[in-house]
């Protein structure tokens, strides 16, 4: 850009003034340009960073009709919620519901779009390659809503196909209940989560496949590598910086269900009275004691011990993957 | 080249599509039971059998959705807030975005620290609420449409597209004396198009599938979306069937009205999201990667 000092700038020494002035000057070319920035910046400034403030009020005996004034000026508690929090008779529920929750959808639906990648990419058919792979993302674009609603009809007790399908065919008595019965609860987590978005992040590492040199499965098919062999040998090391990127990011938000973030949704939608004693989680107890019951410090205060672990194990994850693979994500 | 089958490509090919074939069958299989349920008269529905044709064959499911009054202003509702919401995120954020594609912007690195810690970080749902209840977004329209105004990942999405644009453009047109706002209205925009598409249905398939608002920002009856509806009536259904039958009257049931709006739901996602196929990979790479 335009360095040079300008006519009048004699009222400062010279050795100074050249960037200021030029900085000053380029600013004001571009001050429409920075006024859109700006209020793109109020923008987050009220909807992202007034309620970081906000995160006081679990400090504080916080009240709803003080509004956002209220949050600096109403009076200290210090770790007065953190404490009633550990003492709550559902901290023990809540805690455990949410961590088995996080870890297993690590477990089991992490690999599996992985695995759906490598399949459809053996397929020599593009037709029908192409099908299934579209159909595959379909689910992710449906509301979680709608996939309760789909649960319903396929799993519930009284109108539910597969129920009543296995009860007719005579494999079981009567209907399992797996809607209502909490025993059944992560495993229809872990499922649905699964049916929905296991085809949508399919499509990362099917991208990272395609970006593998074809001529070495070339190669190895002449050494007499098989089809497995080769899948073993060249696809999976092939994809191995994106599936550390994938998991890096996966085990940072695991909490909230990993990058699909469908912990909260499952937990409040197919949450019910019945299955509350494994569906219950931090998030979801939070908003009830929140919003239902009107405590704003104490679920504040609930949500901030979260989000500090979610922190927490995001920069862990990132530490771990710098030190084993030697890259990070920041 | 001599390609010979051997046993192992053999056995591999048929447990792949084997496979890959039920995984296309449990994925559809649901949404077409769906749709022959909501053909299907409600009786006829709760009685079962009905796996491939329905059973007996009836619009009067879709004529009960389409009269009831909390059900058609439900899907206006809905509809609104999908083409408004869209609408004004996807112009909102693109001006941003304009603004901060300048390569040669002053405080540059200081605006971008902003928005990526904003992406990262959040002062969770309590606190947000506290902020839409001050402002007095709640129980309005806009507190659906306000908030989802700048949306951070396609805000970076769209910086990249623009900066894609050849400068000359945007020079030549400022030589011209054009203002930077008719720059961005009548040369970024109609260059983008393919970003402005993509950017549209995907915020409008978010608007479109959004619950939690409705359910917990909105009070009067008349703001309630297509999606809370379906929650209501989903939980309706959990207390035994026979109470809310003949509710509706003419073989409906509260059962085969449920699934006639998920059907509604479902329907225009599955008429846009084959389209937004071609954009899948660009950003499902930059959601993961974030910069």
């Amino acid at each position: 850009m335009n360095v040079s000092i300008t006519p009048h700038s004699e009222h400062a020494p010279e050795r100074i003034t050249p960037s200021r002035t030029t900085v000053w000057k380029r600013f004001k070319k571009q001050k429409t340009l920075h006024f859109f920035v700006w209020i793109g910046l109020l923008f987050l400034l009220v909807f992202s960073y007034t309620p970081m403030f906000g995160i006081l009020m679990a400090f504080k005996n916080y009240s709803i009709t003080s509004g956002i004034k209220g949050i600096f000026t109403s009076e200290w508690v210090g770790f007065k919620y953190f404490i009633e929090f550990y003492n709550d008779y559902m901290f023990f529920t809540i805690v455990r519901n949410t961590l088995v929750l996080s870890i297993l959808k690590i477990i089991f639906t992490f690999p599996v779009p992985i695995l759906l990648a490598i399949m459809l990419n053996e397929v020599k058919n593009m037709t029908y390659k192409r099908i299934v792979q579209t159909v595959s993302y379909l689910p992710h674009f449906i509301s979680w809503v709608v996939v309760l609603g789909l649960s319903f009809t396929m799993l519930s007790t009284d109108v539910g196909l597969i129920n009543k399908l296995l009860v007719s065919i005579g494999i079981v008595d009567k209907p399992i209940p797996v809607l209502t019965d909490p025993d059944y609860f992560w495993g229809l987590a872990i499922g649905t989560a699964i049916w929905k978005e296991a085809g949508w992040w399919a499509i990362i590492f099917l991208a990272a496949i395609s970006g593998i040199n074809p001529t070495l499965y070339e190669a190895a098919q002449i050494d007499g590598a098989g089809r497995l062999a080769r899948i073993w040998h060249i696809t999976l090391p092939g994809i191995k910086g994106t599936t550390v990127v994938v998991l890096i990011l996966t085990i940072g938000s695991m909490l909230g269900g990993g990058l699909i973030g469908s912990n909260f949704d499952q937990a409040y939608l197919f949450g019910n009275p019945s299955n509350n004693s494994t569906s219950e989680i931090v998030q979801t107890y939070a908003f009830k004691v929140g919003l239902a019951q009107g405590r704003y410090s104490y679920a504040a205060a609930i949500d901030l011990v979260q989000s500090v672990i979610s922190v927490i194990l995001i920069f862990s994850s990132n530490y771990i993957a710098k030190r084993v693979t030697g890259s990070g994500l920041f | 080249m001599l390609k010979r089958k051997s046993l192992e490509d053999l056995v591999i090919d048929s447990v792949n599509y084997f496979l890959l074939t039920i995984i296309l069958i449990v994925t559809v299989y649901p949404f077409y039971y769906l749709l022959i349920t909501s053909f299907n008269s409600g009786h006829d529905a709760l009685l079962g059998g009905s796996y491939l044709w329905p059973g007996d064959f009836t619009l009067e499911n879709y004529k009960t959705f389409f009269s009831q009054k909390t059900w058609v202003m439900a899907l206006f509702v809905s509809i609104m807030r999908t083409v408004i919401g869209a609408l004004t995120g996807v112009l909102f954020t693109c001006l941003v975005a304009y603004g901060l594609s300048h390569q040669d912007l002053v405080f540059k690195k200081f605006y971008f620290a902003i928005v990526i810690f904003a992406m990262y970080f959040s002062g969770g749902l309590i606190p947000y609420y506290v902020v839409l209840r001050s402002l007095g977004l709640l129980n309005t329209f806009g507190v659906y449409i306000i908030p989802a105004m700048l949306n951070t990942f396609f805000l970076l999405i769209a910086i990249s597209f623009f900066r894609e644009i050849p400068k000359d453009l945007r020079e030549s047109a400022y030589i011209d004396g054009a203002s930077e706002w008719t720059i961005y209205t009548r040369i970024i925009l109609p260059t983008s198009k393919p970003l402005l598409a993509t950017m549209t249905l995907f915020l409008g398939v978010g608007q479109w599938n959004s619950w939690l608002d409705s359910a917990y920002f909105v009070r009067n009856e008349n703001l309630r979306t297509l999606t809370y509806r379906m929650i209501e009536i989903i939980n309706k259904s959990e207390v035994p069937r026979e109470a809310v039958e003949h509710a509706a009257g003419a073989g409906v049931t509260s059962y085969s009205l449920q699934v006639t709006a998920m059907m509604v739901s479902i329907i225009p996602i599955i008429c846009v999201y084959p389209f937004l196929q071609k954009y899948f990979v660009h950003g499902v790479m930059l959601g993961a990667v974030k910069e």
